[in-house]
């Protein structure tokens, strides 16, 4: 019976695998990937279903994801020699593509004639090579009015003040501010740094040289800071679907916002645009970044398939394609052809839209420009949150900038420490050896004399191993080596620098202490939370299976959508806990996202939740499983309750809470989703990471693959060293082993 | 009478409790029934009427009851609530899709851990081996490695053996990630199985196997159920992993389906929202019809006989 299932098991199994190599073969596949916004995709969806019909033995592959998704995606799969034949994304992933060498160069490929139709700001170079032909060009930022409420638009920040003042209100007389005057992400870099030219010094330099430490860069965060605190024209807390929700539903009369979000607004609001109020102070346009969005080819296309990418790609750049995206979305095209026709003649959006551009400054593409993002981002949230003077900031953001550059260019050689390290391997491969030898003889005895146990646990232990194994080696190698955004193709082991790196940081202590911080906090409440329950449920009540299954529920919702949930209810002003605080107790809206603390317990309390449930139930089990003739004896020794739970409840729990407490422990440790999606990355200025959400961002964000290897390998140190003393401390694992 | 007011305090206490507890599916549901596909509002009522939501023209003519002209069309603002997003889900998107590949990998997955679990379980409550606190350790460990510095090693090797793009990959990492915990589990549950009953099975003269398969594991069935719960929601919402491994639209699982929905700056939240509540569902309703075998089949460490 057991065979027959086990066969049929595997026949199914082997039909998967066959129905997923089974592709047709006769017709060509070319793969795009994407990051197009939901509008976009059913318009590129048709075109290129379009060139199907067009040219039936080709089929056209299509893969959306998120931006900074698409980048690493592609980066995996490139390196794995695989991937799209075309990648379409923003401008600024040209910078890593090419330094990574994961995209070819478009110069050899093209002929001249068809790179001159474009416009120049549609042809992406880096280092004097064209890596990307824009599609599109724009992505930038503007000044959009609600023109119910605006008649004209603000020319001026002193005009903007005075009419954002003018269209805060409070409706219902509260206190409480029901619409406001002007909202944006502002917190982000991207939306900042316009100001800066506005203020008169240019804020990058060469397109990969940092210029921050400027007086215009201290006037905008001071500007900025003046908007919110001094003014009040812009809520305390405003993050981009905060922005986006109040523009849409009419509570902000003004909202900064990119051309992207056209196709959004256009059914809901009656909306126009302008430029951004030139600053008063100094009579100058704040310049908006230029970008483009366009196809580049993946280095491992080759052969026919090149040929046929080429053409392809010819069609999606096309004149007549192009100007379907721009009837549809109101896109400005690339293409000298199409920006003549009378389509862009007359669309008054892209009029007006092409007056902003001139005062736009193009989008720096530089690998280095993630450095540089990052660094400012940091700095301008210590202004907005008080944290930093503006001078400091100013100050620090260049000097971090700079250092950040340093880190993400370096290649590192290799020193003295490779050969310890090569020595340490040799004389642990030597011990391990030696050691091996005698368990293998003995374990070799055991086989033979307990053969089915090891049958039976064998499988396990294979399947285990195959797919945490390999991966953990290849971690280690890493971490000895100088992989980076620069060596990306040639890395070579160099030995222990990014250990010393790491260890001699003061960074890493500090985010150590809030990951023990964090673990601890969230460990104490998921217990005492779920014990708690556990034995008030655990008596007999009406409605006990409801309840008891309600309570689990927060354990069986995917967490990415909880984190998020809960990110967008503490909002400062709109967020529910916030009005419920309010409601119920009278209190003041408390700054969840946007202070340090405030946003760590924000992260807090969004995992205690997630994770109190299993504790719950897991002491549920064990307290079923204590025999109720324990407690009958005690009551007639006279035990009181307190008596009772202490003597009888805790001992006989505590075996069965041990191992989740250690399984619950690592478990939170390693938690990035709850930090990375509640405080957005980190947010703000990096003060809420924990040491996995740490690596997380200096691998994929920074590239530094070799110290986050170090790094990981490091807290998978920590968590051993934990692990084996908890369990040999409390001794309560006898029963597991 | 004490007890009564016991009850009654504690009956209150856990109701709050619960609604507390719940309050964050409401929210989600509540964006599911939005039509003007934003993520926040300012309200904390879960359905909205189809009312104009201010004169915004600034008059307020509205507020004091005067007859109240929609010059603006400010009817566009708040349109209320309907189900149209989860019409959209299931007509517009192919969720359908999703859902199937979700089904069948998690089926699998499932199936795959219950069989591993509950024979390595068995062989490490049971018998003696040298290395078998090694192993415990060993299966402990694998948990301490952060999970995403191992995604471009996964990547690497998938697409040397060539299953990227395949159910089978995404079923071997999924089986493998959830069976450590599911080792542990099982041999927590075997532990509370007294051995007298397989003494006297094996004075019968069964074979090993024979005891297996027929005393313990219908004795098992509590925790043989939790292991495929767990196993089940280790594939179920993952969506990392799943990232990295498919690459063609039809092969999408659910997560991946409704990470689609989510863009840079330009989220369709009603979809996402009501995409998020249907995934939940199923493992809402397992939940709710193992509840039985949650309490008993969950025994990490046992309290032993």
């Amino acid at each position: 019976m057991k065979n027959f299932i086990i066969n049929k098991f595997f026949i199914l199994l082997s039909l998967i695998l066959f129905s997923c190599s089974d592709q047709s073969e006769e017709k060509k596949t070319i793969n795009i990937w994407h990051q197009m916004p939901y509008s976009q995709r059913e318009i590129f969806q048709k075109i290129c279903t379009q060139y199907e019909i067009e040219n039936p033995e080709i089929k056209i592959q299509i893969l959306y994801r998120e931006t900074e998704e698409l980048r690493s995606s592609f980066q995996s799969a490139a390196m794995g020699g695989s991937g799209p034949e075309l990648i379409y994304g923003p401008s600024d992933q040209v910078g890593p593509f090419s330094t990574m060498e994961i995209i070819q160069p478009l110069n050899n490929l093209l002929e001249p004639e068809f790179i001159n139709q474009f416009e120049s700001n549609a042809l992406i170079k880096y280092n004097s090579k064209l890596w990307m032909i824009g599609d599109v060009i724009g992505n930038h930022i503007m000044l959009i009015y609600n023109k119910d409420l605006i008649q004209s638009p603000p020319k001026n920040t002193n005009e903007l003040i005075e009419m954002g003042k003018s269209f805060n209100k409070d409706f219902d007389s509260d206190g409480k501010i029901d619409q406001y005057g002007l909202v944006w992400n502002y917190t982000e870099p991207f939306f900042y740094v316009p100001w800066i030219n506005g203020f008169g010094n240019e804020w990058i330099i060469n397109d990969n040289i940092p210029n921050l430490n400027t007086q215009s860069n201290i006037e905008a965060f001071k500007f900025i800071s003046s908007l919110r605190d001094v003014h009040k024209i812009v809520p305390q807390e405003c993050d981009y679907e905060t922005a986006n929700a109040m523009f849409k539903t009419g509570k902000a009369a003004m909202i900064i916002n990119g051309d992207w979000s056209w196709g959004d607004y256009k059914d809901i609001i009656n909306f126009g645009i302008t430029r951004l109020p030139m600053v008063s102070e100094t009579n100058r346009w704040p310049s908006p970044l230029i970008g483009a969005k366009g196809y580049s080819i993946n280095i491992n296309t080759k052969d026919d398939k090149l040929l046929e990418t080429i053409k392809l790609l010819k069609y999606l750049l096309s004149k007549d394609v192009q100007l379907i995206y721009t009837e549809n979305l109101n896109t400005q095209p690339s293409n000298k052809l199409a920006l003549k026709s009378e389509l862009i003649k007359n669309n008054e959006l892209l009029k007006e839209s092409s007056k902003i551009i001139e005062v736009g400054k193009p989008m720096p593409i530089a690998p280095e420009m993630r450095a540089v993002w990052d660094a400012l981002r940091t700095e301008y949230q210590s202004v907005l949150g008080g944290i930093k003077t503006a001078d400091e900031a100013a100050k620090s953001a260049q000097l971090n900038s700079i250092k950040n550059i340093n880190n993400m260019n370096e290649v590192l050689k290799s020193d003295y420490s490779l050969t310890i390290l090569k020595l340490i391997i040799l004389i642990l491969l030597i011990v391990l050896i030696i050691k091996l030898k005698g368990l293998i003889k003995v374990t070799y005895n055991d086989i033979k004399k307990d053969s089915f146990s090891y049958i039976i646990l064998f499988p396990s232990i294979f399947i285990v191993a195959i797919v945490v194994l390999y991966p953990f080696l290849y971690n280690l190698a890493i971490s000895f080596s100088n992989f980076s955004l620069k060596t990306f193709n040639n890395w070579e082991l160099i030995g222990l620098h990014h250990y010393i790196n790491v260890l001699s940081s003061t960074i890493f202590y500090s985010v150590l202490f809030k990951t023990v911080l964090w673990t601890s906090i969230n460990i104490i409440f998921h217990v005492s939370i779920g014990v708690f329950l556990a034995i008030l449920i655990n008596r007999t009540l009406p409605l006990k299976p409801i309840i008891r299954t309600l309570l689990i529920i927060p354990w069986a919702v995917p967490q990415y959508i909880s984190a998020l949930t809960w990110r967008g209810m503490f909002n400062q002003e709109y967020g529910s806990i916030n009005l419920v605080l309010n409601k119920l107790f009278g209190m003041s809206p408390i700054q969840w996202l946007n202070q340090p603390l405030e946003a760590f317990s924000a992260c807090i309390l969004t995992n205690v939740w997630l994770g109190f449930p299993f504790m719950m139930v897991i002491a549920l089990g064990g307290l079923q499983a204590i025999p109720q003739e324990l407690y009958d004896a005690a009551k007639i020794d006279g035990a009181n309750r307190w008596q009772q739970f202490k003597n009888i409840t805790i001992p006989m729990l505590l075996p069965v809470m041990i191992p989740a407490i250690v399984l619950g422990t690592i478990w939170t440790f390693n938690n990035i989703n709850v930090v990375w999606l509640v405080s957005n990355a980190g947010e703000p200025s990096d003060q809420t990471h924990i040491l996995v959400s740490y690596v997380y961002k200096n691998a994929f964000n920074l590239y530094r693959y070799g110290y986050s290897s170090a790094l990981s390998i490091i807290i998978f140190l920590l968590l051993l060293i934990f692990g084996i003393n908890f369990m040999k401390k409390t001794n309560a694992t006898k029963s597991v082993y | 009478m004490i007890k009564k007011i016991e009850h009654i305090i504690i009956f209150t206490f856990l109701t709050t409790f619960t609604l507390i507890t719940l309050f964050p599916i409401l929210n989600v549901i509540s964006i599911s029934l939005r039509t003007d596909n934003a993520f926040q509002s300012n309200s904390l009522s879960i359905i909205t009427k189809s009312e104009p939501f201010q004169d915004l023209n600034n008059n307020n003519k509205f507020d004091k009851g005067e007859p109240y002209e929609d010059i603006n069309k400010n009817f566009k603002y708040d349109q209320g609530s309907s189900l149209i997003s989860y019409k959209k889900l299931f007509t517009e998107t192919k969720f359908l899709t999703w859902l199937k590949n979700s089904i069948l990998i998690s089926t699998i997955t499932t199936i795959f851990g219950v069989i591993l679990a509950s024979f390595g379980g068995y062989a490490l409550s049971r018998s003696k081996f040298i290395i078998k606190s090694k192993v415990m350790l060993g299966l402990l460990i694998t948990q301490m490695f952060p999970a995403t510095m191992l995604l471009l090693p996964f990547f690497i090797i998938l697409s040397k053996i060539n299953l990227i793009n395949s159910y089978l990959g995404l079923i071997i990492i999924y089986s493998s990630t959830a069976l450590p915990f599911c080792l542990w589990q099982m041999k927590g549950f075997y532990d509370t199985i007294p051995y007298s009953i397989e003494e006297s099975a094996i004075l019968d003269g069964c074979s090993k196997w024979l005891i297996f398969y027929k005393i313990i594991i219908p004795l098992s069935y509590p925790a043989l159920v939790i292991t495929a719960l767990f196993s089940f929601m280790a594939s179920w919402s993952e969506y990392i992993i799943a990232a990295i491994i498919l690459q063609d639209p039809n092969y999408y699982t659910l997560p991946l389906g409704l990470k689609m929905f989510q863009s840079s700056l330009s989220t369709q939240w009603g979809l996402y929202a009501a995409g998020a509540i249907i995934v939940s569902i199923p493992v809402i309703v397992i939940f709710i019809t193992l509840s039985k075998y949650l309490v008993s089949g969950l025994t990490l460490g046992s309290v032993k006989e």
